[in-house]
């Protein structure tokens, strides 16, 4: 199940990766493709898993994903070294899947989520089944896009709040928020069996 | 006392919030500092922490797209199967594991009797036989397959623990044929099918319990 390029990336210590990533756009600038190829072959696995959960359609986010890297071949002198390149890269990625979901007219926020109803077996039988992980993928499939956003890059690429709102352009209280409300309706979706399952 | 409350919730709040970046040790020392103390007070922030940390664990763990459209691919591939084997099997008075891997296990089998006839038709005796020719006993009474991964020394000692002989293989369909004595057959195919290196034991001959 899980992808060996993920866990490659997963247990690479931040520092080495941002280190590593600091010195292949120094070469970027130089017009250096043998360095832009290493750095596209580090981030794909990585927003490939961010732009799954975002936009939901394999199709899109590979031409998402390469519109993403191409800003940074493009446009390397727009990273102002404020950040991590990995939250300036995040950041492109999440504003251009945003557009795109605008384009597709798919909700960004949660005010059309929030009431969603799920058609499939309810949570109570899937848990009985011991498909825990259908419960949740569930549950996070009916999340709307900025709460998906939250999660993912929390729980996966494991960011603080603060490279999240950058990533978000949004207060951080916002992202506390979202998390807050994400994580409510994940516990909800689970129900009571939630004790049983911790 | 009513401002004490206050307090006490404004961190409880505040705890709630911070929740998911104190498991994901993203705090900054202060923040982390606050979060342990209000936790040392507070039972249900303790319960929600347990919570926190179980539904990281499992949002981390789910399938990727790429693994999403295999199991959507997988599920229309049993679906298939199953509605193959309802179909053939259905009728019969079977238990439903048995039902599901029924087509295997028919396919399986028929290769190794096809394997097996094809071996004896080779053993029947023949109607003449050449000047100064031995003849060559290799009478198996049992066929397996043997698993890809198993290695040389696995089937030795699969062998020697079911006190087999190889005789013949590999057949077309990869199998091997193993004498074991004949008073010992039904004992050493219970062996066998017990053996991690083989995946599939059957008798060659009559009167052999199957």
């Amino acid at each position: 199940m899980a992808d060996p390029g993920v866990d490659k990336w997963r247990i690479e210590p931040k520092t080495r990766r941002a280190d590593g990533d600091a010195e292949l756009f120094a070469r970027i600038k130089d017009s250096d493709l043998r360095a832009f190829e290493q750095l596209y072959r580090g981030y794909h696995p990585r927003l490939t898993r961010f732009l799954g959960n975002l936009v939901r359609q394999p199709q899109v986010v590979e031409e998402v994903l390469n519109d993403t890297m191409m800003v940074v071949w493009d446009k390397p002198d727009s990273f102002r070294g404020a950040s991590r390149i990995s939250t300036w890269i995040f950041g492109i990625a999440y504003r251009k899947a945003i557009n795109r979901l605008r384009k597709l007219d798919e909700p960004i926020d949660d005010s059309v989520c929030q009431d969603q109803v799920d058609a499939r077996a309810g949570p109570d039988q899937q848990l009985a089944d011991g498909r825990i992980a259908g419960v949740l993928g569930a549950a996070v499939d009916r999340l709307s896009a900025d709460h998906r956003a939250v999660i993912d890059l929390t729980y996966f690429h494991e960011m603080n709040y603060r490279e999240i709102a950058e990533i978000m352009h949004c207060p951080i209280d916002t992202v506390k928020t979202r998390m807050f409300h994400a994580r409510r309706k994940l516990k909800r979706a689970l129900a009571g069996d939630f004790s049983d399952w911790v | 006392m009513g401002n004490v409350m206050h307090l006490h919730m404004d961190r409880h709040a505040m705890t709630q919030r911070l929740l998911p970046w104190y498991v994901g040790q993203s705090l900054s020392i202060a923040e982390r500092a606050g979060v342990d103390a209000h936790l040392a007070d507070c039972a249900a922030c303790r319960a929600d922490l347990a919570e926190e940390r179980a539904l990281r664990a499992d949002v981390v763990a789910l399938p990727l797209a790429e693994d999403r459209g295999w199991a959507a691919i997988r599920r229309t591939i049993d679906v298939r199967a199953q509605s193959r084997v309802s179909w053939r099997w259905g009728s019969l008075p079977l238990p439903g594991a048995v039902r599901r891997a029924g087509w295997l296990i028919a396919a399986q089998i028929a290769i190794l009797l096809i394997g097996a006839g094809i071996l004896a038709r080779q053993e029947a005796p023949a109607r003449y036989h050449a000047l100064g020719a031995a003849a060559v006993p290799r009478a198996g009474n049992i066929v397996v397959l043997f698993r890809p991964q198993a290695r040389e020394r696995d089937l030795r000692a699969a062998l020697l623990a079911s006190d087999a002989r190889l005789v013949d293989g590999p057949t077309a369909s990869d199998a091997y044929v193993l004498q074991v004595p004949a008073a010992h057959v039904s004992a050493s195919l219970a062996r066998l099918r017990t053996d991690p290196a083989i995946s599939l034991a059957q008798p060659i001959g009559t009167g052999i319990a199957r």
